[in-house]
């Protein structure tokens, strides 16, 4: 490791310019994720255009900061209001807001964010430990093993991240053939423009992202408001028996800690996402514990497990991104688009052309987690007030930031326009089950593919026996190949179990 | 459930067939002399969307066969589609507007606006909620990112 680069990516996020980037990034993060129905993903999307005049450092450790701000105040949400900010805080609701109900709101909401911070800092520690390695071994590989790679994990992300196998690969294949728009790199013609020189440069990233994650949300939640209006939060008084104490910690902290465990392992494979890790470690915590009929009810260990386990996600699902230059979700496929906008390839190659922002990242990274603990401890109560604005107040706010967001990106009336066509492909995909997280991230990781394959068949001559001497990208292909072919016998599988019992039309 | 999944399938497999009869061959580009031609990439999507959109469609139409449900149902709610489709227009005509005038200058109607249609009515919800955001679009673009008011 080279500490001179340690050194001064430590003394670079201890500056006052890193501080308030971060530190606005993890309050913008947890007011977003107070209000129900604003989540991560909608947040990093709209956040991105803001980042324009940020260095890349503070650029990239804001969205970062903001990420890891909302999954700790979606927290606060669950346990209030019963209705999760993000859906990985689902799991958090169950115990968190019984407890609250019994009078211990505050309790509640600090073995929440304990659990949260705690979660984060060791699964950034696990990161620091893992992802130098990784990006090392990475460094080695050729295009053959990274389009294999690739193609390994879209497969493996259609698969996980939604129900339906084929649904999963139909919006990928959507992703693949919108991520070809623009010049093609060999050729130097135009690809799929129709004549319009604004797609030169390619479908613009943040109308894709805005539209089909950010806008699409709102017009989905501005329907939902015709069957449900807000619910009310539980206040929190003043008692002085509220709040954690050293033997509730104490009894938490191996919870914490297997949550922690779960969340790393959950993040570092590419599909699964936050929800998974938290439902999964609340499961494992419950058949831990010696009285499992407690969870539901209000069980400190039930928060622990849910929210360590969420946070823990978040570095973890940047293992392969910062090793692999492979997004795991849809936070760190944004994250690629914004690398790209600051003119950084993200992946194993940032670690031997940068490393000094690699560092620096990973600083701000621990900062965030610090000035996440401090923001989640002194602000508790004014957290605690936002969970009581009504999503109808949110969404024409959100959706005037949509707007103006695509307006600083520069493109104009086509922006818009293309845009609003996203929103309405966002708005379909979710009404109709089509993974939308594997569309964007086919989307964003096409050209990529699409250059390493290339760089293949060239260096291969169109010999496919080639790859009888690349061990790595074999045993990706054949993972890929099996992946496929298990998802879908499991798709098939599941129709038949349900095909006996009536559909809901 | 069957019913969406039979529609959806075949607007997702019919707009691979037009991307695969249409869109790629006369818009992907052509290069005899490159090894990878540019059309495969695009291609391989337009597959993938054909195969998959056509199994979801069959896979669909089987299920609405064995539950003896019909294709289209009239059981169509107009009151719910039209509060879906609203804001889309909404957002829609602000669009258009803002092909004349700037989000800057007309930002605070816009969210006045939908923030009253969503049934909102204390008029200092509406005035703050309305004026802030726009202020906030104002230091960020004009003083932060000196790109001028957009």
């Amino acid at each position: 490791m080279d500490f001179s680069a340690v050194g001064s990516a430590a003394a670079e996020a201890l500056t006052l310019a890193s501080f308030i980037g971060i530190g606005g990034g993890v309050l913008l993060g947890y007011v977003v994720g107070v209000i129900p129905g604003l989540s991560r993903s909608v947040a990093i999307s709209i956040a991105i255009p803001m980042t324009f005049y940020m260095s890349p450092y503070i650029a990239i450790s804001f969205l970062i900061g903001l990420s890891k701000g909302t999954a700790a105040g979606s927290a606060v949400s669950a346990i209030l209001l019963n209705a999760p900010g993000e859906a990985s805080s689902a799991a958090t609701a169950l115990d968190g807001y019984p407890m609250a109900k019994q009078g211990k709101p505050k309790t509640a909401l600090q073995i929440g964010l304990i659990a949260s911070v705690m979660g984060d800092i060791l699964a950034t520690i696990i990161l620091i430990f893992v992802a130098i390695p990784f990006a090392r071994v990475a460094l080695m590989f050729g295009p053959y093993e990274m389009a294999a790679i690739l193609a390994f994990a879209l497969v493996f992300i259609a698969g996980l991240s939604g129900g339906n196998i084929f649904k999963g690969l139909a919006a990928g294949g959507l992703g693949i053939f919108l991520g070809t728009v623009g010049l093609d790199n060999q050729t130097g013609l135009p690809r799929l423009t129709f004549g319009y020189t604004e797609l030169m440069d390619g479908m613009p990233l943040i109308a894709v992202a805005i539209g089909t994650l950010a806008l699409s949300e709102m017009f989905v939640q501005s329907e939902k408001l015709r069957y449900e209006r807000g619910t009310m939060s539980v206040a929190i008084k003043k008692d002085d028996s509220d709040r954690i104490t050293w033997p509730i910690f104490r009894r938490i902290l191996p919870t914490i800690l297997r949550g922690t465990g779960v969340g790393t392992f959950v993040g570092a494979l590419p599909g699964l996402g936050p929800s998974v890790g938290s439902f999964m470690s609340y499961g494992m915590a419950q058949k831990a514990a010696k009285d499992p009929q407690a969870f539901g009810k209000g069980e400190p260990k039930g928060i622990a497990a849910a929210e360590s386990a969420d946070n823990a996600v978040i570095p973890a699902a940047l293992i392969p991104l910062f090793g692999l230059g492979i997004p795991g979700n849809v936070s760190a496929a944004l994250l690629i688009g914004a690398f790209a906008i600051h003119g950084i390839t993200v992946g194993p190659l940032l670690l031997r052309d940068n490393p000094e922002l690699l560092y620096s990242i990973f600083a701000g990274m621990i900062l965030a987690s610090v000035i996440m603990l401090a923001l989640g401890w002194f602000g508790l109560m004014f957290f605690a007030q936002i969970t009581r604005v009504p999503p109808h107040v949110v969404i024409p706010v959100v959706i005037f930031f949509c707007l103006a967001g695509m307006m600083l990106q520069g493109y104009g009336t086509f922006g818009l326009v293309i845009l609003m066509g996203f929103a309405l492909l966002g708005y379909l995909m979710k009404k109709y089950d089509y993974s939308f997280v594997t569309f964007l991230v086919a989307f964003i990781i096409t050209p990529m593919l699409e250059l390493n394959l290339r760089q293949s068949i060239i260096l291969s001559r169109g010999n496919w026996e080639i790859l009888l001497g690349r061990p790595i990208a074999m045993f990706f292909i054949v993972c890929t190949v099996l992946a496929l072919v298990t998802l879908i016998v499991r798709t098939f599988r599941t129709d038949k179990a349900a095909g006996g019992a009536p559909t809901s039309e | 459930m069957p019913r969406s999944d039979f529609w959806s399938g075949l607007a997702v497999a019919a707009f691979g067939l037009l991307a695969l009869l249409w869109m790629i061959p006369n818009y992907a580009g052509s290069n005899p002399f490159a090894q990878m031609p540019p059309e495969l990439v695009p291609g391989i999507g337009a597959w993938l969307m054909v195969i998959c959109g056509g199994i979801i469609a069959v896979k669909g139409l089987v299920q609405l066969l064995r539950e003896r449900l019909t294709l289209v149902t009239t059981e169509l709610s107009w009151a719910a589609i039209g509060w879906a489709a609203w804001p889309f227009v909404y957002v829609g005509v602000a669009i258009w507007f803002m092909s004349f005038i700037k989000i800057t200058w007309f930002g605070a109607f816009l969210i006045a606006g939908m923030l009253i249609l969503l049934g909102e009515r204390r008029w200092y919800m509406i005035l703050g909620c309305s004026v802030v955001p726009v202020v906030l679009l104002y230091v960020l673009s004009v003083y932060m990112m000196r790109v001028g008011v957009v």
